[in-house]
């Protein structure tokens, strides 16, 4: 009896240094919530902590990062140390950091209960960080669960405001109907390749049980991951949603979750879901997820470009903007599915992490100016609310100009880099398809243009009519312009530095 | 494979008698010691805290869902402890004839669940979330002199009907 029990043993491979980022962050949250509840209303005391927690975490990330001969996998394989969560986790890190000090404005303005946000924003980033850092289907969507339900309640912080009500109840029931198709389309996947294991998954597609529940399946992930990242046709509740939450979490959640997505829908895809030459089953498969994502991936850009031209709302028109920008991910992303050599994989890889990166710097900051214009109960963030204040906040309107023109990507910002390096990998592939696929993403460059400079026209060549009191620019504040600012032009000028970072540990997944 | 004797089965007997004779004392405790305040309140057919005769499209009090969630939270408790205490000694076992912890491991894993869960439990209670009687034992003691001074337990009911 006890020996056949041994023998099931599997070994835990318990290693406690390579979760020790997501572990010292779980820790602060737990700390931030007690310390919230013995005494609460001490905004300072926990997004102090909160910040601490951040460092501490990104120093044991930066230390498993930079020490060689870590072991590359534990927990029986569920969690790995690759470029690809290390980058990501970077990612989430300095989102989270960044929103907490942002939202220090909105947190005094609103009398806002702030233990409790503080705590939600540190559990959404760890269920951030254990999607990238998943290599199990189970570790990912647990992951997805933890950030999904921090992040409803965040949305709907602003209790006493409906639009605040309704982004959150949207957000929660499309959101949950998007985590069963996720949950199920696991489901099958493990039906039909008998594991849960991402690398396992991708050996066993060629002996799958029935192809077409793993394709049943591999669709069912598509939507799933695709509400997740908000693209076309996923996307209607974005809008609603981006609109109503408090601009901060606004900005929190077009920079974070949508990384986050990114993260573990590559994984799931690009490494569980492999090209392998010669067998039906995986080329099929393959052939199918590149097809769907790059036709996806041309109606999120386009669709994300042209509605928000005709957007009047700031925060609708970046809602808009941040689909369009998951479409231009995904270019890489598909990239990265139809590169030939596992350099060439890990390259488009690193450079959709990098795109997030550039795209969460960028998008933080202009929310933080949004979050300044706005005032009280998020009232001005219509356009005509930005009229004319070029030259009566000029520190304002600049910083918010280059964050548009590297939205836009603009050459020297970070902005341009990020797109270049995303379209790179997807023309290589040279072939017609992904020709096509990125003459559209340049033409909705083009098209984006319209709707980012219609911002500084109307900062800088618009009339005031209503009178304008210059908005107090606290240390929090200024710290947050500074370093999105230095970000933007400091990833412009010298990306290939992030880029060699990224990309030093290869995925550890042979291409066959 | 040994005999099956009802012999092995006698704790779960104990285990019976434990409960029924707890439910019992806490019943009669309840009886000697109990203060009987009898009010419309505790007079009503029992209907989990709702009224029993009315709209079923009522709106009713959030803290429902206050217990619903530490309800919640306790039962999936459970849920992972058991698995836990099943193979505990097995797990122990097979650390001793092995060279990997696993008994250390599940033991140290299962103390950090059960701590988190107490910080949720902790943070509950601080939070006020089990407060909700103060209210609601002032109204009932002023039920209940108000009754006193018209003279009669049923006398809302007989008005009603």
């Amino acid at each position: 009896m006890m020996n056949i029990f041994l023998a099931e043993l599997a070994d835990p491979n318990v290693s406690i240094p390579l979760v020790l980022p997501e572990m010292l962050l779980a820790l602060t949250g737990i700390l931030v919530m007690i310390y919230d509840s013995i005494r609460p209303g001490r905004r300072r005391v926990t997004g102090t902590i909160s910040m601490v927690g951040l460092i501490l975490s990104a120093v044991a990330l930066f230390w498993i990062w930079s020490t060689p001969g870590q072991q590359l996998s534990a927990f029986g394989g569920m969690i790995v140390a690759d470029s690809l969560r290390m980058s990501f986790t970077a990612v989430f890190l300095l989102v989270s950091a960044l929103t907490i000090l942002v939202s220090t404005v909105w947190v005094e303005r609103e009398d806002v209960h702030a233990g409790e946000y503080h705590t939600l924003l540190l559990f959404a980033t760890v269920g951030m960080m254990f999607m990238a850092s998943g290599n199990d289907l189970v570790i990912i969507f647990l992951g997805l669960e933890t950030l999904s339900i921090a992040t409803y309640v965040m949305a709907g912080l602003r209790r006493r405001d409906l639009r605040s009500n309704e982004s959150a109840l949207k957000y929660f029931i499309l959101g949950s109907y998007a985590s069963g198709f996720l949950l199920y389309g696991m489901a099958l996947v493990y039906g039909a390749t008998g594991t849960t294991n991402v690398t396992q998954i991708a050996l066993n597609t060629e002996t799958a049980q029935f192809p077409a529940l793993l394709l049943v399946g591999a669709a069912m992930l598509v939507i799933g991951f695709g509400f997740k990242v908000a693209t076309v046709p996923f996307h209607i509740w974005t809008p609603d949603v981006y609109e109503g939450a408090p601009s901060p979490v606004t900005g929190f959640m077009a920079a974070g979750p949508k990384a986050a997505g990114f993260a573990s829908f590559l994984r799931v895809f690009v490494l569980g879901f492999p090209l392998v030459v010669g067998v039906q089953a995986s080329e099929f498969l393959h052939d199918s997820w590149i097809t769907a994502l790059t036709v996806m991936a041309i109606l999120t850009m386009t669709v994300g470009n042209i509605a928000a031209i005709v957007q009047n709302n700031v925060k609708r028109m970046l809602a808009y903007s941040s689909i369009a920008h998951a479409g231009y991910a995904m270019v890489g992303f598909v990239g990265a599915g139809v590169a030939k050599t596992a350099t060439g994989r890990d390259d488009a890889i690193a450079a959709v992490a990098f795109y997030m990166l550039t795209y969460a710097v960028t998008n933080l900051g202009a929310f933080a100016i949004v979050t300044l214009v706005a005032r009280k109960n998020d009232r001005r963030t219509e356009f005509e609310d930005y009229n004319g204040i070029g030259f009566r906040s000029p520190v304002l309107a600049f910083s918010l100009s280059l964050f548009m023109l590297s939205l836009l990507g603009l050459p020297l910002t970070a902005g341009f880099i990020g797109k270049v390096l995303v379209f790179r990998p997807a023309l290589e592939a040279g072939t017609s398809l992904m020709v096509i696929l990125v003459v559209i993403a340049v033409i909705n460059t083009a098209i984006s243009a319209y709707y980012y400079l219609r911002l500084i026209v109307v900062m800088f060549f618009r009339e005031r009519t209503e009178e304008w009191s210059q908005p107090k620019i606290s240390t929090a504040l200024a710290a947050v312009l500074a370093i999105t600012i230095i970000g933007v032009f400091y990833f412009g000028i010298f990306g290939n530095n992030v880029i060699e970072m990224f990309s030093k540990y290869p995925v550890d997944v042979q291409m066959r | 494979m040994t005999e099956f004797s009802l012999l092995d089965y006698a704790p779960v007997l104990v285990m019976f008698l434990v409960a029924i004779g707890f439910a019992a004392s806490q019943i009669l405790v309840a009886q000697l010691v109990g203060p009987r305040k009898r009010t419309a309140t505790k007079l009503m057919p029992y209907e989990c805290g709702k009224d029993p005769v009315g709209s079923a499209r009522d709106r009713f009090s959030v803290k429902f869902y206050m217990v619903a969630v530490a309800f919640l939270l306790f039962d999936l408790e459970i849920l992972f402890v058991i698995p836990f205490a099943v193979a505990f000694k097995s797990l122990l076992a097979a650390e001793q004839s092995g060279t990997v912890y696993y008994g250390t491991i599940a033991f140290v894993t299962m103390m950090f669940f059960l701590g988190t869960v107490v910080v949720g439990l902790l943070y509950e209670w601080k939070k006020g979330a089990f407060d909700w009687s103060i209210q609601a034992r002032a109204e009932a003691i002023a039920e209940a002199a108000e009754l006193k001074r018209k003279g009669g337990v049923f006398s809302r009911f007989r008005k009603a009907a």
